[in-house]
């Protein structure tokens, strides 16, 4: 595939996430879809604004936890019933007392090892080049005390001087283009 | 996220600015309708509760009933004053949030010690320490068979801790010290707001170091108190039994009710000023994972519990779960099990449940009632007619578990709300107060 070329968007670099989060709630309101927010922390009302999808992690976090639950009764089950039964001061083979805890175990360790991948799996992650950081200050302020909004020139809405000229009514610290 | 929406959505700017304080922050005057409630579901509860009078065994159940009530309040009154300490030493947004519905609670403990009364009177129809208090009547039961040999053993052998006078001297020691505590707490709290110096950070450094102080140590002492009375009150409804997680488990039982009775009366207030100010999401979201979270510690120490005695399958302990189980106790077990961990604990994982004032104030509601499923399945067992048989035919007087709770419950309530009406719901004199006024996504 032959390298992308042109712009991907204009960028605007706010000091406040209130400031962001007006600016997103605006343009929305305008008419922009292909939009996100970068900030160096959760800003809840800024997903609000973009009017952010559900995740799917909390399903993958879930649907590990089960998994765990039921590998780790199945495993112990079949250990202790039929792969290798042992007389213990005369309780039933099927103990399911003495299985809770190592199957709780389980069931936090797949849920964790699973929220924790499929999060970097549905981020795309590892991804080892996006457009944004051709901004100005965007690799330092973003993951310190800046918020920057990002319109994408992918928006059938987009266009470069209209765009510009939207963003620069809100008191944006910079309003920069964004090459791919 | 629609319901976000509506509330974050407005596209004035204004709205993304600090939000101000109304000008009176005293308790909303539907506080008394809802006390009125409270003290007509008192009253109604009582006169049904009354009936169970005629009916047999209906006197006895009428008794272990109102022992379930005044503990669910005493879980409340005691469980406020933890909480409150902990918020002074821990810090945060949440506890400004809870404070004054947790100092209100804590001033229910005269109400509390007034219900230990009647228990107090009364103990002999159901503590074996109270009906055998001393070694000659202890032996005179055994000849008579009232008593079997292990009880007798028993109750010459604990007799240093569970004897009326004992108990007595127990029972009032740690209620003073309790009052005590709440006593400054109360008082300290009323003296920041009025503090001259208020708004500085001196003053802020002053009373976040004396509140910090008194309640540290204030935890430790109420942990110990804690155990002490409800091992008298509750564990010893059996005399031969005993568990070490016992103070543990009802600690953690007391803080689940009472933050799920916090939640539910902020969530409640918070459609009238000042809580209506106060109250954002974030902070009902962080009380709904702190609730999970005691959720997951009760299941974790009642399971341990269990598996424990299970494990040791003592003839001494293992009675205890067994007179829980068999003969019909099963269902109640069942009940317990999923009311009090399987439906909290599922619906909790939710975070839209979290953020949802409506379905909160449910949930919150439904804990409670667990919470009494819970305490029937500890107190009901333990008397000798119950023990592994829970029959309702020839025993009608079992519902008084219902009505006679109810009643402690109402007349605990509105003495809460009376207590809530005293002093105006939000405290001043706190740095947390401007971070709490500032819009949600400025953290």
């Amino acid at each position: 595939m032959p390298p992308r070329e042109g712009t991907y968007g204009l960028i605007a670099e706010f000091n406040t996430p209130s400031e962001l989060v007006y600016a997103t709630e605006q343009a929305r309101a305008a008419g922009y879809r292909r939009m996100e927010c970068y900030t160096p922390y959760p800003v809840e009302e800024a997903a609000e604004a973009l009017h952010f999808h559900k995740t799917r992690v909390p399903l993958v976090c879930l649907l590990g936890g089960v998994m765990g639950v039921t590998t780790a009764g199945l495993m112990e089950t079949w250990i202790n019933v039929w792969a290798y039964p042992l007389n213990i001061a005369g309780r039933p083979l099927f103990s399911w007392p003495a299985f809770i805890i190592p199957a709780y175990e389980w069931t936090i360790l797949f849920a964790g090892l699973s929220a924790a991948f499929g999060m970097i799996a549905l981020n795309g992650l590892p991804q080892l080049y996006h457009p944004v950081f051709n901004a100005p200050n965007f690799r330092n302020g973003a993951t310190t005390d800046k918020f920057f909004l990002c319109l994408e020139a992918a928006d059938p809405k987009f266009s470069l001087t209209e765009t510009r000229a939207f963003l620069e009514q809100f008191p944006a610290v910079s309003v920069v283009e964004v090459e791919h | 996220m629609a319901q976000g929406h509506e509330q974050h959505g407005h596209a004035d700017h204004a709205h993304h600015g600090p939000r101000t304080l109304p000008a009176s922050l005293a308790a909303p005057e539907v506080l008394s309708a809802w006390r009125m409630r409270a003290l007509i579901v008192a009253v109604v509860a009582t006169v049904l509760s009354l009936l169970f009078v005629m009916v047999p065994g209906g006197k006895t159940h009428m008794l272990r009933g109102y022992l379930l009530g005044v503990i669910l309040s005493f879980g409340f009154a005691g469980g406020g004053l933890v909480l409150l300490m902990l918020q002074y030493v821990s810090g945060g947004k949440w506890g400004l949030l809870l404070r004054r519905p947790l100092e209100a609670m804590t001033r229910t403990l005269p109400l509390v010690v007034a219900m230990f009364i009647p228990l107090a009177l009364l103990a002999k129809k159901l503590y074996l320490w109270a009906a055998f208090p001393n070694s000659e009547m202890t032996e005179q039961g055994l000849l008579n068979h009232v008593i079997n040999e292990a009880q007798a053993h028993s109750i010459n052998y604990k007799r240093p801790m569970l004897s009326p006078g004992s108990v007595l001297v127990q029972t009032i020691f740690v209620f003073a010290v309790m009052l005590t505590f709440m006593y400054l707490l109360n008082k300290w709290s009323l003296q920041r707001d009025a503090d001259v110096a208020r708004g500085t950070e001196q003053s802020f450094d002053y009373w976040r170091v004396k509140f910090e102080n008194l309640s540290g140590i204030g935890i430790l002492i109420y942990v110990i108190l804690m155990t002490v009375l409800i091992i008298d009150w509750v564990m010893a409804l059996d005399i031969t039994w005993y568990s070490s997680v016992w103070g543990f488990k009802f600690l953690v039982g007391q803080g689940y009710a009472v933050l799920a009775l916090s939640v539910l009366s902020v969530i409640l207030l918070s459609k009238f000023e000042p809580i209506k100010t106060i109250l954002r999401t974030t902070e009902q979201h962080d009380l709904g994972k702190f609730l999970f979270a005691f959720v997951m510690l009760n299941i974790y120490l009642t399971f341990g519990e269990f598996l424990i005695m299970w494990s040791g399958n003592v003839p001494e302990e293992i009675p205890w779960y067994l007179s829980r189980i068999r003969g019909g106790w099963w269902y109640i077990c069942t009940l317990d099990f999923c009311c009090h961990w399987l439906i909290p604990f599922c619906l909790l994982l939710s975070r839209d449940l979290k953020r949802n004032k409506k379905k909160m104030v449910w949930l919150t509601c439904f804990m409670i009632l667990a919470r009494c499923i819970d305490l029937f399945w500890i107190i009901e067992p333990n008397f000798p007619d119950a023990a592994g048989n829970l029959h309702l035919a020839g025993n009608i007087g079992i519902l008084a578990y219902i009505t006679v709770p109810l009643a402690v419950l109402g007349v605990w309530v509105a003495y809460y709300l009376t207590q809530l009406m005293a002093r105006p719901l939000v405290v001043v004199n706190d740095p947390h107060l401007e971070e709490i006024l500032e819009p949600e996504h400025a953290h």
